[in-house]
């Protein structure tokens, strides 16, 4: 067991921090948020479709947003390492 | 800020697949010389550690928030292509799982937060290594160029997309975005980016020191 992987738990653990804000990042606001301040929503922007994510916005139907954002937090940690231990496996065969 | 689908014409969607494609090979060739037994658990938990950081939204006077992006590490460590690379799987997942930052905005948001972050990052370290504050010298720097990119990215839309003066994607011009955003990772983000960019570096250094020796930079 490497003991950096002990330093991911640590963040992953710290994790529900990063939902003490409720501000947008800048530019990724609402829909309501363009009509509002120019009169109008920009065409690109109102026909975007957003909501084919699996977990939008780290939000897991019927779960409160601490354990939404924990579990969010593993899958994505789980999915980064599953994909980097099968490039390992694919470019070493490639090698 | 990750770049939302709907807010980027489709001829720049179309030129940043293209550029970032030809990146990426080259980035799966330099991937394939570093990926190894020894290397693999580092990488990887470097790449998680950089999704996780990117969870912890910091708010900012005016309403806004934004956060880390953990790449300077990865191109410090495994040289900017890798981290390009591992920048871009993770922004994979965002986007495909969590809806944060577009499918078709994909491409950019790799080329703002990965190769230019990480470039920025390899290259500031490589002038400062030796002293005391080189690696929060590349952190800072690594999120102020991805917010540039962003920031030039959304500011041409509406000079190229508009229908009778309304614009059709992102409608704030550059006059807008380049204050907004980086002026918010000059003073703020890049900061939180420096900062743990230095501290991550001593702890990975402490908890795997023979890891940490095979950092690339010559």
């Amino acid at each position: 067991m490497k003991k950096i992987y002990l330093f991911v738990a640590f963040l992953i653990a710290l994790v529900p921090l990063g939902l003490l804000t409720q501000n947008p990042a800048w530019g990724e606001w609402d829909i309501s948020y363009f009509k509002e301040k120019l009169g109008f929503i920009p065409k690109g922007i109102k026909s975007a479709n957003s909501t084919n994510a699996i977990i939008p916005d780290y939000a897991i139907d019927g779960l409160g947003d601490i354990s939404s954002y924990y579990l969010s937090a593993i899958i994505g940690v789980i999915l980064i390492f599953v994909i980097f231990f099968a490039l390992k496996k694919v470019l070493k065969r490639a090698k | 800020m990750h770049i939302p689908d709907g807010y980027i014409s489709p001829a720049t969607i179309t030129v940043s697949f293209l550029v970032a494609t030809v990146l990426w090979v080259k980035a799966f060739k330099k991937l394939k010389d570093v990926l190894d037994e020894e290397s693999l658990p580092l990488l990887s938990s470097l790449a998680a550690l950089s999704f996780i950081i990117m969870m912890f939204n910091i708010p900012i006077p005016g309403g806004t928030s934004g956060h880390a992006l953990g790449v300077a590490l990865i191109a410090i460590i495994f040289g900017p292509w890798v981290g390009f690379l591992a920048l871009s799987l993770v922004l994979l997942i965002q986007a495909l799982i969590f809806g944060d930052g577009g499918i078709g905005t994909f491409a950019l948001n790799s080329l703002a937060m990965g190769f230019g972050g990480a470039f920025s990052a390899y290259y500031t370290y490589k002038l400062l290594k030796g002293k005391k504050f080189a690696y929060f010298g590349a952190g800072w720097i690594s999120a102020v160029i991805s917010s540039l990119i962003v920031a030039l990215i959304l500011g041409i839309q509406p000079l190229i997309a508009s229908n009778g003066g309304k614009p059709l994607y992102f409608p704030l011009g550059l006059s807008a975005t380049i204050p907004a955003l980086v002026g918010s990772h000059m003073l703020f983000f890049g900061i939180v980016e420096g900062i743990f960019t230095q501290l991550a570096m001593k702890v990975i250094k402490k908890l795997e020191p023979k890891l940490a020796n095979i950092e690339v930079i010559k």
